[in-house]
């Protein structure tokens, strides 16, 4: 990125425009950005943005702010906003911005609300007039903008006023609104969930939908579901894995690759769930061997990507019923993470250690040796992992040795949460082995 | 899930912040700070997570930018960090090789893009045309 840099910092003087007064205001968003860039000081900084916060309080009163110049000014505010200080005497024009801009100075009017407002300002009040007008605007842009700010902050007591049109847009001709009506709805659900409590059937629509995007976003409702009662899911075990049998099979259109692997965060959602379904039920785990077996196999690639849903696949065959086959294709995966001489990937195999390591203590016991090299290793987040990896094998017999090297951890940190962390262990060690 | 994302540069100045979780504004310059601070003491042969407070965070840095998402216990590490890499390249695709300066002058844009790809906080949309789809037509609108 450097060298471009250094060519734009040349070419910045050229970027200003002529002195007419459209122009000025443009030169104005520049003319900060500038300014930001050649501060020295925390003082400076600071006079930087009084002067720009007052120039900014006289334009948003003026009459003559034409709602081009106050998309810039919305841009100048989320600026100052970045930094720390406050410029809330814009809100209000941020939702003027929404409501009155032409179609991009609008979606900037609802991005500065996403980001100025939170879930009980009474400002966003003023907000649901402008989303309802625009959830039911012909062109397809406002739309989507309009369902994008109901899912990022929307007043809890108003979802009913707009509840009727997103879940009309659930059955729209473009996958777009679809997908965008789902995570609305995931919002709703996620602020208050008797609202939505009369649409689960909706869900399952879009979980089938022939659209790939639409059926993820469906998704996070059903990870959600899924973990507060998974017994009433269970019947969509053979939908999930049909499903990850056909992204894991190549059969996504090719955009929903990440360096040729099929959609992987898509993947590692499908694990999750199917983690959570195949825990402590056998005929439920069942229908899933084939596909994490499958999965397993597939993940072969020499990239992160494959590393990080191999690590998923591996956390759901431990979380589920146990398949012998399974389990050591698991173990061989762990212990390549483990061995690696890449640090991302021993880091991931200690922390799947420590996952693991309650189902089979047998494999901690196959790689001590790189455990307690890992113990003394120079990076302080190895470390860290490999001692919550020793809390979880102490026993009778090394329990001793083990509260001494979180003795001598804790010595040399500085970190308070750290520290607290734990004491707070070897403290539960000195009350499970009192003789020791 | 995520809590927060920030491109911060070498010199502590931070270039992009978006909250998934509310942070209070006066407490927003501090925190970022302590985590680019966490960062930069960070060595090379390090692996690209820290545990921060009781949290984690997993850094990628692209030539004087730190690109920093905090994420809570049960979030998948490695996934996040190629999720920075995969939200890079569709800054490249748009800007055609970003850099530092297309991030600050256009601030705007990036925050749409990334609105495309994370909501609440997960990861909603990786596949990079869907990403950029509206913004382009956004573009377009905007022209004519």
């Amino acid at each position: 990125m450097s060298d471009v840099v250094e060519k734009t910092l040349t070419a910045l003087p050229g970027l200003f425009d002529s002195q007419t007064g459209a122009a000025k205001i443009t030169n104005r968003l520049r003319q900060l950005i500038k300014s930001i860039t050649e501060l020295t000081s925390k003082h400076e900084e600071e006079n930087l943005i009084k002067k720009e916060l007052s120039a900014m309080k006289e334009q948003v009163s003026s009459p003559n702010t034409t709602m081009k110049q106050m998309r810039e000014i919305m841009v100048r505010a989320m600026y100052c906003e970045m930094l720390g200080y406050d410029a809330s005497f814009t809100y209000i024009h941020a939702i003027k911005l929404a409501q009155q801009g032409s179609v991009l100075e609008k979606r900037v009017g609802y991005l500065a609300v996403s980001l100025f407002l939170n879930e009980g300002h009474e400002l966003l009040l003023l907000l649901v007039n402008t989303v309802l007008k625009d959830l039911q605007s012909t062109n397809l842009i406002e739309a989507c903008m309009a369902l994008t700010v109901v899912a990022q902050v929307f007043p809890k007591d108003m979802i009913p006023a707009v509840l009727p049109l997103v879940e009309d847009k659930l059955s729209h001709p473009k996958e777009i609104i679809r997908r965008k009506a789902v995570l609305a709805l995931y919002k709703f659900y996620l602020i208050a969930p008797n609202q939505v409590q009369h649409i689960h059937a909706k869900f399952r629509k879009a979980l089938c939908d022939k659209d790939p995007g639409v059926m993820t976003s469906s998704l996070h409702i059903y990870l959600q579901l899924i973990r507060e009662s998974p017994d009433s899911y269970k019947d969509l075990t053979g939908s999930f894995v049909t499903i990850l049998k056909q992204v894991v099979g190549g059969k996504l259109p090719v955009d929903f690759n990440y360096h040729s692997v099929p959609a992987p965060w898509l993947q590692i959602q499908l694990l999750r769930i199917l983690s959570l379904l195949g825990k402590e039920d056998q005929s439920t785990s069942e229908l899933m061997y084939e596909v994490l077996d499958e999965s397993l196999r597939r993940a072969e690639m020499n990239h992160n990507i494959t590393y990080a849903i191999l690590f998923e696949c591996v956390k759901t065959v431990y979380t589920i019923h146990p398949k012998a086959e399974l389990l050591e294709k698991a173990a061989r995966c762990i212990g390549n993470f483990v061995l690696s001489p890449k640090i991302n990937l021993k880091y991931l195999g200690l922390k799947a250690l420590t996952y693991v390591v309650q189902h089979d203590a047998k494999l901690a016991l196959q790689h001590q040796m790189t455990i307690i090299e890992c113990l003394d290793h120079s990076d302080f987040t190895i470390k860290r992992e490999t001692l919550e990896l020793l809390f979880r094998i102490t026993n009778a017999q090394n329990v001793t040795v083990i509260v001494e090297k979180m003795l001598n951890f804790l010595r040399s940190c500085n970190d308070e949460h750290t520290i607290i962390h734990l004491v707070g262990k070897v403290a539960e060690l000195a009350e499970k082995y009192p003789f020791n | 899930m995520i809590k927060f994302i920030l491109m911060v540069n070498k010199q502590g100045q931070t270039r992009l912040s978006k909250y998934y979780e509310q942070v209070e504004l006066g407490k927003r310059a501090a925190l970022e700070a302590d985590v680019v601070r966490g960062c930069l003491a960070r060595r090379k042969e390090e692996c690209s997570f820290v545990e921060y407070k009781d949290y984690k965070l997993v850094y990628r840095q692209y030539a004087a930018l730190f690109i920093v998402v905090g994420i809570t216990e049960n979030e998948n590490e490695l996934s996040i960090y190629e999720l920075v890499h995969n939200f890079v390249e569709v800054l490249d695709k748009y800007f055609s090789r970003v850099s530092e300066l297309d991030i600050m002058f256009s601030l705007d844009k990036v925050h749409i893009i990334l609105d495309e790809m994370i909501l609440n906080g997960h990861i909603v949309e990786t596949n990079k045309n869907r990403i950029l789809a509206p913004l382009l037509a956004l573009d377009k609108m905007a022209e004519s």
